[in-house]
């Protein structure tokens, strides 16, 4: 009932005139950069971040949180319509998303695409709303060893579970922390790292390597493939809107499961995209009918949406109760807490009650907003993307390196995104994951010092990350996750043996 | 033109001398213990060891298939017609970052945009210096009068009185 109560007070600090018009700006932003190929939600919210250092943070979030909510509707616009996904995210709603539009049944598609997305935001919100001061409560009890296995277990799991090379991933991961200790190091108070150049002295923010990875990177990318907008017409009307809007109960299985394995990944940091294929797996498996799926069966668009926007929302539980991001996009965002000089974490919620509950009411209030302006804006940014790339590609790049440099006003940092999205380029092409890179550099201070810290209490042994139930539980499952890539194949080649002898 | 193969060894060697270049910068920083706890280069050392390592077992990983003849390593990883198209895109862009550092962004950004849409897009003279010059206009009223946000200028500014 407690958390009730404070979210009755987070609505008072959300409904508010200035933050209502800030959600629908920031979706209609999002949504710009979710259509647009090169520019994603994380790059999105770090191009804006910058510009809200001077906001207060309470309205600096809302802002960018609302982004976050447009660039995922956003994706799933260009998906069904174009084929091309404008976010990793929605590669998965394609498959049935743009077929049902090629027969004509566009607005279909989209209807179901948006409010089974604000379907499955709604659940990870209410999720948040009913757990997080629980899981803050919870972690109040941490102390620096404890936090140290927390991020453990965060980084075991993007080797474990995260699909690449875990020895990529392990490269991606180091290359952020130590990108990370560049510059001051705030235990010592000594310059680390910076090999005689100035110009790293003030360390390399996260913001310039997301706009360099994400931003330039992808760019070059779809330029590679030789990308061609070819897409189908749509205009959305109202009743059809409704009409799909009433279809929508008879999917509540769906709806449910793809809610369930949406927040699940959200919270554990598997993130959107994987969230997305999966219940799309699910549903094709489970269906009674799995031939339909990939010939526009709604069913396809239903499942990856809702996971995909469950995980976005899910993503900001243990970004604000631990001070971990579940998604890259989150990562940027809790950057950002820390530039607006708030400490994300359990003690977020003694501390400004005001900017978290104020955080989760606008939560609810921005789907909603979300869902009304993504349907009523479908044609207008439809047409931007008719727009030729030979256009809209520089511009973009041009907006890149601009936001590169107005993080610090440095002209370094544009060379800095150049590199990075390079790096990017050469990343994505080789299945290098990127997310723990970005993560890396977000949390890389914060787990160092929780380990430095560790061995001050313990004189430099290791046995305090064993030293009581909590922290040797979380270190245990951080080593499951990580040995999960060296038994699998073991055990996948014990079982053919097995099934070769009994044929 | 580049294999999967080249692709994957060449990434490989370049993360680990980065993992050797951030471990060689972290011993001058000690990575021992002293009478505050473990040295500020312990940290930087065990990243960096451990991105030298993991890119060596990559490039084993890769040098192993290549033996045995699996993971699609033949495949090629960017042909004559990517490597064109990449490269038609990259070069502007390079131009546009030297200008940027060296005229300012303003002049940069109207003269990439000028460059792209004319030579590259086959649009006329007029359309592009609207497009371009619309576009900075744009990000200085964008940045300087509502964000109060400078961006990097160059020696041209001044003239315009801007």
């Amino acid at each position: 009932m407690d958390n009730v109560a404070s979210l009755m007070h987070g609505f008072s600090v959300a409904l508010t005139t200035h933050h209502v018009l800030l959600m629908m700006a920031g979706v209609l932003l999002g949504i710009l950069v979710g259509v647009l190929p090169g520019l994603g939600a994380p790059n999105g919210v770090s191009l804006l971040l910058p510009l809200t250092f001077s906001m207060d943070p309470v309205s600096a979030i809302i802002l960018l949180t609302s982004l976050y909510w447009g660039a995922l509707f956003g994706g799933s616009t260009t998906s069904i319509l174009f084929n091309i996904p404008g976010e990793p995210s929605s590669v998965a709603t394609t498959f049935d998303g743009h077929p049902m539009a090629k027969q004509g049944r566009a607005t279909e598609a989209l209807s179901f695409a948006f409010l089974s997305a604000g379907f499955g935001a709604m659940a990870g919100v209410i999720l948040i709303t009913l757990l997080s001061g629980w899981v803050a409560n919870f972690a109040l009890k941490f102390s620096s060893p404890e936090y140290f296995a927390v991020y453990f277990m965060t980084f075991a799991s993007f080797i474990g579970l995260g699909g690449a090379s875990p020895l990529k991933a392990i490269v991606s991961m180091g290359i952020g922390f130590a990108l990370a200790s560049i510059g001051m190091d705030s235990v010592s108070g000594n310059v680390r790292l910076t090999f005689e150049f100035d110009a790293l002295l003030g360390g390399v923010s996260f913001l310039i390597a997301v706009i360099g990875l994400f931003g330039i990177g992808e760019l070059l990318l779809t330029m590679e493939e030789g990308l061609k907008f070819d897409g189908v017409q749509a205009k959305v009307r109202i009743g059809d809107v409704l009409r799909t809007a009433a279809k929508l109960p008879r999917y509540w299985l769906a709806l449910l499961r793809s809610s369930i394995i949406g927040i699940w990944m959200g919270i554990t940091p598997g993130g959107p995209t994987a969230a997305s294929f999966m219940s799309y797996a699910m549903a094709k498996r489970s269906s009674r009918h799995p031939a339909k799926f990939g010939k526009g069966e709604p069913e396809g668009v239903i499942s990856p949406e809702t996971a995909d926007h469950a995980a976005g929302s899910a993503a900001m539980l243990p970004m604000l109760a631990l001070g971990i991001p579940g998604s890259a996009t989150a990562a940027v965002m809790m950057g950002g807490l820390m530039i607006w000089g708030l400490n994300p974490g359990p003690t977020l919620f003694t501390e400004r009650p005001d900017f978290v509950w104020g955080l989760i009411a606008s939560m609810y209030l921005g789907n909603v907003v979300a869902v009304i302006v993504v349907l009523a804006t479908v044609p207008l940014f439809a047409s931007i993307l008719r727009i030729p790339f030979a256009i809209i590609g520089p511009i973009i790049v041009a907006i890149c390196f601009i936001g590169a440099f107005t993080v610090a006003a440095k002209p370094f940092d544009i060379w800095l995104a150049l590199a990075f999205g390079i790096v990017g380029y050469v990343f994505k092409k080789l299945d290098y994951p990127i997310a723990p890179l970005v993560l890396a550099m977000v949390i890389g201070d914060k787990a160092e010092d929780a380990f430095r810290q560790s061995m001050i209490f313990s004189q430099g042994s290791l046995s305090i990350f064993w030293s009581n139930p909590l922290v040797s539980t979380l270190m245990a499952i951080g080593l499951i996750l990580l040995l999960l890539p060296l038994v699998g194949p073991v055990a996948r080649r014990l079982r053919g043996r097995t099934a070769a002898r009994t044929v | 033109m580049i294999t999967r193969f080249w692709a994957e060894s060449a990434t490989a060697v370049a993360t680990m001398v980065f993992g050797l270049v951030i471990v060689k910068g972290a011993l001058e920083f000690g990575i021992g213990w002293d009478s505050s706890g473990p040295q500020p280069g312990a940290f930087p050392f065990y990243t960096g060891l451990l991105v030298a390592l993991a890119s060596l077992g990559t490039l084993a990983i890769t040098i192993g298939k290549r033996f045995a003849g699996s993971g699609g390593l033949q495949e090629i990883s960017l042909d004559g017609e990517q490597f064109r198209r990449v490269a038609a895109f990259f070069l502007p862009l390079l131009g546009f970052v030297l200008l940027s550092v060296t005229l300012g962004m303003y002049v940069a950004t109207i003269l990439y945009l000028v460059f792209a849409m004319r030579f590259q897009g086959g649009y006329g003279w007029l359309p592009s210096l609207a497009t371009a010059i619309g576009a900075a206009a744009f990000f200085y009223l964008a940045l300087e009068k509502f964000f109060q946000i400078g961006l990097l200028k160059g020696p041209l500014e001044p003239l315009l009185g801007l």
